[in-house]
Order: structure tokens, then sequence, then C-alpha cells
């Protein structure tokens, strides 16, 4: 099960045994509204995982090279860069703050000895830089180790400056900004599989980016109604396929996902695919609307298939088929009777995401009361974890949890009523090959990995 | 009747939520603003429903002038079934004189919700303070909620948003039951004529977005209001 994502015989999730590895982030009870981690993203090697947080800021954290003196631990990861990404900004014409929070983070693939990766607020994408500096110059002729000139008529002798190892610093530069190219509140970014463009997605608009010019982008999808009383859906998540770069998706608040390829034309108003399910009239219901808008659109690995995120369940689609998904995982059924309850506390409008493991036979997403559900999608097998400070030994193995719905409530189940609907886990990443998951808990980041060695 | 009370709840629950979200930084958000008017309409739809429903047992009830819906009684529509049968006959011509008052009342409401709201409106965007609340006109009642959803329905609304205060929302909670008995007033009249009901025309309209697909009923509520 270890090492390269696919090798050897397909494992359920249940055959995994997680343990909790690493957390990290306060302990203080009190959460800070800026320390809310909003976006977690694995990088494409897995060595390097990225958060974003709601104070604009973002921690990157590196995988230690495992020692040769513990050989069957894995590698931890610690802090390698921390950085202020976005500030709070302040739109005159509209008297609106524009908030820091990052919604997303997305990695460039590496092509040279730095790392690139791209970070959105609301309104403005950045290219961030950060690289490594482990050398410096001295012995400089015209200035002091400290950089003050020195005077030139006490110079009586020439040399050359020599570079001497440093301790590591770790730089994060700007490169790029992209600002100015959306009205509503930017929801994705998308890298494309040319790596040299992408797409940022807003309530009602796609843009395509060159990653080397900021003044120009181009609009590929454009919703918005020419009279505003039209509008009925708005555009909730978009992707590049992983492959074919002419082709993306985008996801809508109505349940639907529209698969574009920019081939066809040069405003792909027009979808090549249309994928809707249709609707249970017997599980209608006053909510049913909302719940059914779609908050994280996947695509598999491989690209065959996509994964979409609403309230109450995943849902894999093939691309091949647009008129139903071919799995259907149920995250949190027991919800659709509270939905009343959730309407109230501003819950149901929640936002999880998704996710795939790297060989894409599993997929993870959160839920309420710090759990996480995973599914297995060769045995058919679920099961339900949870992110919390008690089972926070090294390596200690994850109990499965299990919700009780209703009658009698079994030990160590716990009832619908008993959740802490607070504590909410919106955004999850598995490390790309390896069976390392990172799970955001509002202010902490969990690490945890199977125990196999 | 549960179902009514529960409708109206839900109602007024987002308009608050409404009110509530465009004080949050970041400005009003467009998906968070669909979802809620969704939520509104179906909750609308179901009081509606549910009013419908309740009519047919009873009575109609005499369709009060628009202008001053806060200072007739509060007349309870649902008048009890057993009710119905002693007073029968000279309850008979009643109904159909009804019926044609609120074929008329309907066009009529939402013309004199424009009128009678068209002085506080310009009153209120003129004065850019919550003097709103104490300028409160009777018309303002109504078209204050569908003002509501229409701006938070407002695609950059942001920039409009600082420009018309709402009144606190316990006024907005105060005003519902008349707002319902308008509601009833207003949209049962259309029902009964049926869904091809045409709008009335509609006064000069700035681009006030709202999202209703093409939605009638609704349309002719907002249009009143434009005027903001």
């Amino acid at each position: 099960m270890a090492g390269a994502g696919g090798g050897g015989c397909p494992a359920g999730s249940n055959d995994f045994q997680w343990c909790f590895s690493q957390v990290k982030g306060a302990v203080d009870e009190d959460v800070a509204e800026a320390d809310i981690i909003s976006t977690v993203e694995f990088n494409y090697s897995g060595d390097l995982l990225a958060t974003g947080d709601k104070g604009g800021r973002v921690v990157i954290f590196q995988r230690e090279q495992e020692s040769k003196s513990r050989p069957h631990s894995r590698g931890e990861y610690n802090v390698y860069s921390t950085f202020q990404s976005h500030e709070p900004e302040f739109d005159y014409l509209k008297s609106l703050e524009i908030e820091e929070k990052i919604n997303k983070i997305r990695w460039l693939p590496q092509q040279n000895a730095a790392h690139f990766l791209l970070s959105t607020n609301d309104k403005t994408i950045k290219l961030w830089k950060i690289s490594e500096r482990d050398k410096r110059a001295e012995g400089y002729n015209l200035k002091d180790e400290d950089g003050r000139l020195r005077d030139p008529f006490r110079i009586t002798a020439l040399r050359v400056p020599i570079l001497k190892p440093m301790d590591l610093m770790v730089e994060a530069s700007p490169r790029r900004i992209f600002a100015n190219a959306h009205t509503y509140h930017i929801n994705s970014i998308s890298v494309n599989s040319d790596h040299e463009t992408y797409l940022s997605a807003d309530d009602l608009r796609i843009n395509l980016w060159h990653l080397e010019i900021t003044d120009r982008s181009f609009n590929i999808v454009d919703i918005k109604p020419a009279n505003m009383e039209e509008l009925t859906e708005v555009i909730t998540a978009a992707e590049f396929h992983p492959h074919q770069c002419n082709v993306f998706v985008y996801s809508s608040s109505k349940g639907t996902i529209r698969l574009c390829d920019m081939r066809s034309s040069a405003l792909c108003d027009r979808h090549s695919k249309f994928f809707e399910e249709p609707e249970d009239p017997s599980s209608r219901s006053f909510f049913s609307e909302i719940i059914s808008s779609i908050s994280d659109v996947k695509f598999s690995h491989s690209g065959r298939y996509m994964m979409t995120r609403d309230y109450l369940s995943v849902k894999v689609w093939d691309l091949n088929m647009e008129s139903r998904p071919v799995e259907t995982h149920q995250v949190h059924e027991y919800l659709r009777s509270k939905l009343c309850s959730l309407y109230e506390n501003d819950c149901i409008f929640d936002k999880f995401e998704c996710c795939w493991n790297g060989s894409d036979s599993a997929i993870m997403t959160g839920s309420y009361n710090n759990f996480f559900r995973m599914f297995d999608r060769n045995t058919r097998r679920d099961v339900t974890l949870e992110a919390s400070r008690e089972n926070s030994k090294p390596r200690a193995s994850l109990k499965p949890r299990k919700v009780c719905t209703g009658g009698k409530r079994k030990k160590d189940e716990i009832s619908v009523d008993s959740l802490d609907f607070n504590k909410k886990i919106l955004h999850t990443a598995w490390h790309p090959m390896e069976n390392i998951i990172a799970v955001a808990a509002t202010n902490n980041l969990y690490i945890f990995q199977d125990k196999i060695n | 009747m549960e179902v009514q009370k529960e409708a109206q709840r839900i109602m007024t629950l987002s308009v608050w939520k409404m009110y509530h979200s465009r004080m949050q930084r970041g400005g009003l958000r467009l998906h968070r603003s669909l979802q809620l008017s969704l939520v509104m309409r179906s909750a609308r739809e179901l009081y509606l429903s549910a009013k419908v429903e309740a009519l047919d047992l009873e009575t109609p009830s005499t369709p009060t002038r628009c202008p001053d819906p806060r200072l007739h009684p509060p007349r309870e529509a649902e008048v009890p079934a057993a009710c119905v049968p002693p007073d029968g006959e000279p309850l008979s011509p009643e109904p159909m004189d009804t019926q044609e008052d609120e074929e008329e009342a309907s066009p009529r409401a939402a013309e004199t919700l424009a009128r009678c709201s068209a002085h506080p409106a310009r009153v209120g965007r003129k004065r850019r303070s919550s003097s709103l609340s104490n300028g409160v006109d009777a018309g303002l009642v109504p078209s204050k909620k569908a003002r509501l959803e229409e701006k938070e329905e407002a695609e950059d609304a942001s920039s409009e948003v600082p420009d018309r205060l709402l009144p606190p929302p316990a006024q907005a909670e105060g005003a519902f039951p008349n707002l319902a008995r308008v509601l009833q007033r207003s949209f049962s009249g259309l029902l009964n004529r049926g869904p091809t009901a045409p709008p009335t025309a509609p006064p000069a309209r700035d681009a006030k977005p709202v999202c209703r697909p093409a939605d009638p009923v609704l349309s002719v509520l907002v249009r009143a209001v434009v005027a903001f």
C-alpha cells in the first residue's frame, strides 16, 4: 500500500490504518478568526503542503527527509515558509471591503529549484515564488559585511568575494499580480496541464490567464444574463482537465456540471457536455434547491472521472456519461431531516471540498463535529474518522466513528443532536502518491498517515 | 396553520439573513443572496398555497386599500368553516363581488404600492440615514420587503447597498403579518385569474437585479418599488 500510488493490491479505505501524525496550530479554545484555515493543498510531489487562512497568510510545510537513524518512521512536515499573501483592501468605488481570506492555493509543477504557487482571495490572484537561499557572498570590496559602504580611501587591496554557506533562508516573493479581472467573488483557480495558462472563476464568469501576462485575460465563460432579474444560477467551482489542456468543467448552484472545450469557440458559453442527475421527486423538500448546489468539483488523476460535492453527498461522474453519476456516496444523510435547523444556523451554506487519493481508488470529504469521511470505490466501504486533540498521541490509530441516527444509541456512538456544528471540516487534501492526508479543522491542521511500516 | 406559521417564520428568518449578509466583510455574496431568495420563494409559495387552501374553506374577505394595511385591524382570514353554512345565503352574492374586487384590486394594489411608496422612497433616497424607520409609511411595509430581496439579489449591489438603509429587522418582523395580508390580497387575485396574469405596466425601471425567472407575481411587486 505504501509507495507509488496504485501499485500492489487495491487497498480499501478500511484496510488503511490511519494514524495520527501531527497537528499544527494553536490549542486555545478561543479561535482567532484570522487563523481559520481556508485552503489546503499538496504540491505535485507531496513534499510541500500549503495552507491559507482567513488572515491572508500562507504557511508552507515541508516534509523532512527520512533519517537514516529511524528508517521506519515517515517524514514529518515542518514549517518551511510563512508569508502574508493578501492584505485587506478597500474598493472605494463600491464602498466595499475586500477580504484577505485565501480562497484557494494551487501549486505550479516544479520546473527549477524554486517553487511557484498561485494564491487568490476574492478579487486578486498572485503568483508567488518560494526559493531557498543557503549561500551568501562575503568579502565585498566596497561595503562591509553589514552593508555599510567602506571609505574608499581605506581600501588598499582588492579581493574577490566568495560564496559562503549560511543558514537556510526561504524567501517568498510575489512575481505576478493578476488583478481587476473579476467583478464577483473568485471561487476557483486551476492551473492548466500546459503549465502556461490557468483559469479563475467567479460567480458569473471564468477567465483564462497566461502566467506571464498580468494585464490581460480572456473571458471564456460568461453566464451573466442581460437582465439580472433572470439570474437563476451561479458558477460555484471550475477546474481544468488534468491532461487535456483544452477541456475544463464548471459546476453550478443548481447541481449541474458543464464540460467545455476551448477548441470549439472562443467563448465557451455553450457546453460540450452537460452533467445533471434528474431529481428524485421523493426526496424533494423545502431546501432541495440549495442543498443541490455543488460546492466542489475535482477531476480524478486519470482524467476519466470527476467528483462533485453537494451538501449531503459526493458523486462520482464518468465523463462519458452525462445522464447520471456512476457513484453516489452519502456523507451525512442523517442531516436531511435537520435542514431547517441547519438553515437557521447557516450551516446549510457550508462549502465542503472533496479529494481523490493518488490512485483514484478512494475519495475523502469533511463533515461536522470534526468528522471526515472516506469512501473506497473498489470495496464500496466507507469510514468516518475524527480529527481531535484527544486522539493526538503519536502514531495512535484512529478509531472509526459512528453517528447514531435514531433509536438506541450504542456505546461509542454519537447522536445527531450532540454533533458540534461549529467544528466543521471543509478542507482536506490527500498526498498525490502516498497515503498521507491533511485535514483542516478550523484553525488546526491535522496530518494522518497510514500505518504501514 | 402550522405550515403557514412555519413558512412565515422562514420568510422572516430569510429577510433577516439577507439584511445581515450585507453587514459582513467582503460585501454581498451573489451565491448566498441567490440561495436566500430561493428559500424565500419556496417559503412564500408554501405560505400562499396554505393560505389558498384555507381560503377555499371560507369566505373571502373584502380587500382593503393598500396604503394603510396597518390601520385596518388585522383581519382573521380564516373564518371557521362551521360558520359558513348559517351565513350561506347572505354571503353568496359577496364572494362574487369580492372576487371582482380582488381582481381589480391586485393591479391597483401594485399601482397604489408604487404611488404610496414613491414619496417615501424619494425621501428615503435623499435621507441616507435610518430616518427611513420613522418615515415608514404603510406603503413602505410591503414594498420594503420586496426591496430587501431585490437588493440582496443585486449583482454588485455593494455600490447601492450603503445608499439604501433598511429599517431595523424588528420592524421588518413586525411588518410581516401585514405583509402576509397584502400578499394574500395581491396574489390570490392573480391566482384566481390564472398563471397568465399579465403584470402591470412597469414604471421606469433601472437595472434592479432580481433573481426570479420571469415570475409575474413577484415582478409585479418588484416593479412597484423600483422607484427606490
